[in-house]
This record gives C-alpha cells, sequence and structure tokens, in this order.
C-alpha cells in the first residue's frame, strides 16, 4: 500500500487512472442507479457491447476509436429504444441481436484493418493506466452533458421511470424520456469504457447503485452513495492491482462484486436479526 | 339534473378477436359517485382505459366535457390498481405525492413553495404526513392506497376515477377509504372500479353493473336475481342500511 502512495506521488500516470476513476464515479453514480431502478442492466449490456461496431469502422476508416464509440453507443441506444418500444414483447430478443450484431460488425471491420492491435484489448477489457490528459478532459465533459440533462430533467425522469403509465397520464412524454435515458446510460458507457473495457462496463453501471439501493430511500441520495462507493471501489482496484501488476479493470470489477456480495449478505444479516 | 361530465356513447372495444365491451353507453354527471361492478374480465379496467384515453374505442365515442374550460386530461386523477413498481424504489411518500404536480410544474430540481403546501394539505387530509419520509416500498396496501389517492388529489382533479382501490386491503380500511371519497364526492366526479358489489353500494350514488355489455342501476334498486345474472352464480345478498 505505502508502494502504492509512493509511486501515486511520482508517476503522471498513476494520478491520471486515479482522476479517472473519480469522473467515471459521477457518471456511474447517476446513470447506474437508474439502470438499477429501472432494471435494465441488460439492455445496458447489450448498449455497451454494439459499441464494438462503432470501434471497428473508427479503426477501419483510421478515425479516432472514441468518437466511433460514442457515435456507435448514441445510434444503437436509439434504434433499441425506438424498436422496443413498438415491440415490448420481444425485448430480450432484440437485445441479443443488438448486442451479437454490434460484436460481430466490429470484429468484421478489425479483422480487414491492417495491424489490428493492442489497443483494441485495451477497449475490451480497459487499460486505466494508458488514460491521457485528452481522455480525462473527455470524460468530464461527457460527465457535465450526463449532469445537465439529469439536473434539467430530474422529475420528469423520477416519474416515468417509477411509474409509466401515470407519467404518461399527466401529459409527459415517456417515450422522449426514456430514449433520452438510454441516450445517458450509452454516454456514460462511453467514460466507463476507458477504465474496465466494454465487456465489463455493466459491472460499474449495476453494482456500485445496487450496493446504494440497499441504503438510500430518495433517488438523488442513490446517486451520491453510489458515486461515492463507485470511487472506492475504482481506486481500492486501481491500488490492489499496482503492486502485483494484475489487469486493473479486472480487479476493479471483482471488487465491485466482492463488494456487492458482501453488502447483500450484511443486509441479510441485519434484517434477520 | 347536473352537467354531463364524461358521455360514453355505444362503444365497443375488442382484443384483437375477443370482444371486451359491447355497446356500452353510459352518461356521467358532475359530482357523481359513481361505481362500476362487474366479475373478473368484465371489461372494467378497460372501461377505465378508455375513459382514461390509454385506449382508444373501436366503435363509439367518449366525450369528456368541461364545464370550467379547462385543459381536460390535467382534470382527472387516477388511482391504478396495480402499482407496477419495485418494492425497492428509492422514492419517499412526499415525493411521490409531489409527482401529482408533474404536468405544470418546472423543469429542474425543486418544486415551488405553493406545490409543496398544496402536497402537504392534501397529505394531512388523508393522514399520511406522518409517513411523508417513509420509503414506499415499506407501506402496507392501506398507507400505499392513501398515497396513490393522495397523489391524484394533487393534480386538483374534477374527476376522480380509482381502479379497485380496496383490492389489497383489509375491511376496516376499505370502509375508511370509502368513507374519505364519500367526503370528496360533494365536490368531486368520482367513479370507482369495484368487484365487491356489497360494500361499494353503501356509498355511491349509482351502480353500473359491466359484464361485457351494461346495465345501470341505482344503488337501491340492487336485487339478488340482479347479482345473478351479472355474476352467472348464485350469489348471498348482503343488506345494508342508507
Amino acid at each position: 500500500m505505502n508502494e502504492f502512495i509512493t509511486a501515486l506521488t511520482e508517476y503522471t500516470f498513476l494520478q491520471n487512472a486515479i482522476f479517472a476513476c473519480l469522473l467515471a464515479s459521477i457518471g456511474c453514480g447517476v446513470i447506474g442507479s437508474y439502470v438499477v431502478v429501472k432494471q435494465i442492466s441488460f439492455l445496458t449490456g447489450g448498449i455497451a457491447h454494439s459499441v464494438l461496431a462503432g470501434m471497428g469502422m473508427a479503426y477501419f476508416f483510421n478515425a479516432s476509436p472514441i468518437m466511433g464509440a460514442i457515435i456507435a453507443a448514441l445510434v444503437s441506444s436509439i434504434m433499441i429504444g425506438w424498436i422496443n418500444l413498438r415491440w415490448k414483447e420481444h425485448e430480450d430478443v432484440l437485445i441479443a441481436a443488438f448486442w451479437s450484431a454490434g460484436m460481430a460488425i466490429g470484429i468484421l471491420f478489425l479483422s480487414r484493418t491492417p495491424g489490428y492491435n493492442v489497443d483494441l484489448m485495451s477497449y475490451l477489457f480497459g487499460n486505466i493506466l494508458l488514460i491521457t490528459r485528452s481522455d480525462l478532459s473527455l470524460m468530464f465533459l461527457l460527465d457535465l452533458v450526463v449532469l445537465a440533462f439529469v439536473f434539467v430533467y430530474y422529475k420528469h425522469f423520477l416519474v416515468s421511470v417509477f411509474d409509466e403509465e401515470f407519467a404518461r397520464l399527466r401529459g409527459i412524454n415517456t417515450e422522449f424520456f426514456y430514449i433520452l435515458l438510454l441516450c445517458l446510460i450509452s454516454i456514460t458507457i462511453v467514460i466507463l469504457i476507458q477504465l474496465v473495457g466494454l465487456i465489463m462496463v455493466i459491472a460499474l453501471l449495476t453494482l456500485p447503485a445496487a450496493i446504494a439501493n440497499q441504503y438510500v430511500t430518495s433517488l438523488h441520495k442513490m446517486f451520491l452513495l453510489s458515486a461515492v462507493i463507485c470511487a472506492v471501489i475504482s481506486v481500492a482496484g486501481v491500488a490492489i492491482s499496482f503492486g502485483p501488476d494484475l489487469p486493473t479493470g479486472s480487479v476493479i470489477v471483482l471488487t465491485a462484486c466482492c463488494a456487492y456480495f458482501s453488502s447483500v449478505i450484511f443486509k441479510q444479516f441485519v434484517s434477520s436479526k | 339534473m347536473t352537467n354531463v361530465v364524461i358521455d360514453i356513447d355505444d362503444v365497443s372495444f375488442n382484443y384483437g378477436s375477443v370482444p371486451v365491451l359491447e355497446n356500452v353507453s353510459l352518461k356521467i354527471h358532475e359530482d357523481e359517485f359513481i361505481g362500476i361492478i362487474g366479475p373478473n374480465a368484465s371489461g372494467k379496467s378497460t372501461l377505465l382505459k378508455l375513459i382514461l384515453g390509454l385506449l382508444e374505442p373501436d366503435k363509439g365515442t367518449i366525450s369528456k366535457y368541461n364545464h370550467d374550460g379547462k385543459d381536460i386530461r390535467n382534470h382527472i386523477g387516477y388511482v391504478p390498481q396495480h402499482s407496477t413498481f419495485s418494492r425497492d424504489f428509492p422514492v419517499t411518500v412526499g415525493e411521490v405525492v409531489m409527482m401529482g404536480h408533474i404536468a405544470t410544474s418546472s423543469k429542474f430540481f425543486r418544486y415551488s413553495k405553493k406545490e409543496i403546501d398544496l402536497a402537504k394539505q392534501v397529505m394531512e387530509k388523508l393522514e399520511i404526513d406522518n409517513i411523508e419520509k417513509r420509503q414506499v416500498g415499506e407501506l402496507s396496501g392501506g398507507q400505499l392506497q392513501r398515497v396513490l389517492i393522495a397523489r391524484a388529489l394533487v393534480c386538483q382533479p374534477e374527476i376522480l376515477i380509482l381502479d379497485e382501490p380496496t383490492a389489497n386491503v383489509d375491511m376496516r380500511i376499505e370502509e375508511d377509504i370509502f368513507s374519505l371519497l364519500k367526503n370528496y364526492s360533494e365536490h368531486m366526479t368520482i367513479i370507482v372500479v369495484s368487484h365487491d358489489i356489497a360494500f361499494i353500494s353503501g356509498y355511491v350514488n349509482r351502480v353500473a353493473c359491466l359484464n361485457r355489455t351494461l346495465v345501470c342501476h341505482n344503488t337501491e334498486s340492487i336485487s339478488g336475481k340482479m347479482i345473478e345474472e351479472l355474476y352467472d352464480a348464485p350469489v348471498k345478498m348482503i343488506h345494508h342500511h342508507h
């Protein structure tokens, strides 16, 4: 642990990694809470995986993979949302289709890209230690976008997520807010991909918020608590993985899982007393 | 006769090829307390959804009149039968009641003082002000029902529609809820759907019996024979005094 703290004062890449954890926690806390209360973690997983299509295309056309990721995430969330609203009974099949089609398209493009390289692995599994200043600025910007929308439409999101029929009867455009929420989720996915990669992103969008959900009575408190939990988990993951040189993304995800199960067991223990 | 507020004219509705409602006509008047009763799957909830505009009739029309000239959609309060939210949803009683303001409230985080005061008044009247900070998932069936009624009343409706408001509560609470509605019915049109014919007829002005088609009755004239026709089974008549 001491070794980690000494290294933290010396190496910029570690400082960047910690900043990345904190920035990611903001989006993770707020949007993760919506994912958990609306019970759309599978759908979120679908959007996350379909992001590979955009990254693959970006590689092929020699563009910025992260821009490819943003565009792919937005396009797939709007498409999934729109089809889902009109075809509700097959939601899980629809998600499975987007999930696998996104990965397939990504891999097709990557296979046609000369010199397909190690960067891909860091988008699939995350590599927080490679995060640069400009990555941090982008994460900050995306956080601001997410927070702005949630701040302006907090009440509308709350009503639509809590009781959609009531919201519709009160004249709220619930379809608009559903698709907007999916778009905010997709932006958050892009923020988190830098940390843990698109394959494991679902862990950070569900587990910290699910832990928070066990202790709060209001959604805005859930935002705060799950952001704090996400920050603690991801910083802890970086610290644990640093000494033995383990893959950071995996350690963060496993830390999150341990925290979640401990919390569930703790809650069971308390309520059975 | 007072003004007609809802005019259901010869309405039919099918789910696919299954007819749910056939040639239903019903006029509901201002400040009337009307009960719609019928067995399961008789089309009660469908009729409510048609009135609310969540469904469109296949045949016939439903006209809603608003004699104050305000936007009618904002003047129907609805208390649903099933609360679809999950029990661990992080939202307090106070926050759910405040949701009644959503159609007219500003954007952003806060509600205005006027909106908060109105919600407080309604919560006091419904005696749920002491549980304002509780999470809705912890409530009993009767408390939850009061919260949902409070949310509908915060919309300041002229017409209040309730779908089986006493389905998940015991007798005593059922009485509480109906006498509460009785008080509100003096200056509000109230439509209650129920399968509990014996109970409801002690409170409402008029009962509409629904089983795909509609027969209308005043509360005084409910007879054992009529119930038998409606439910297609012998029913024990419970007599109550008005």
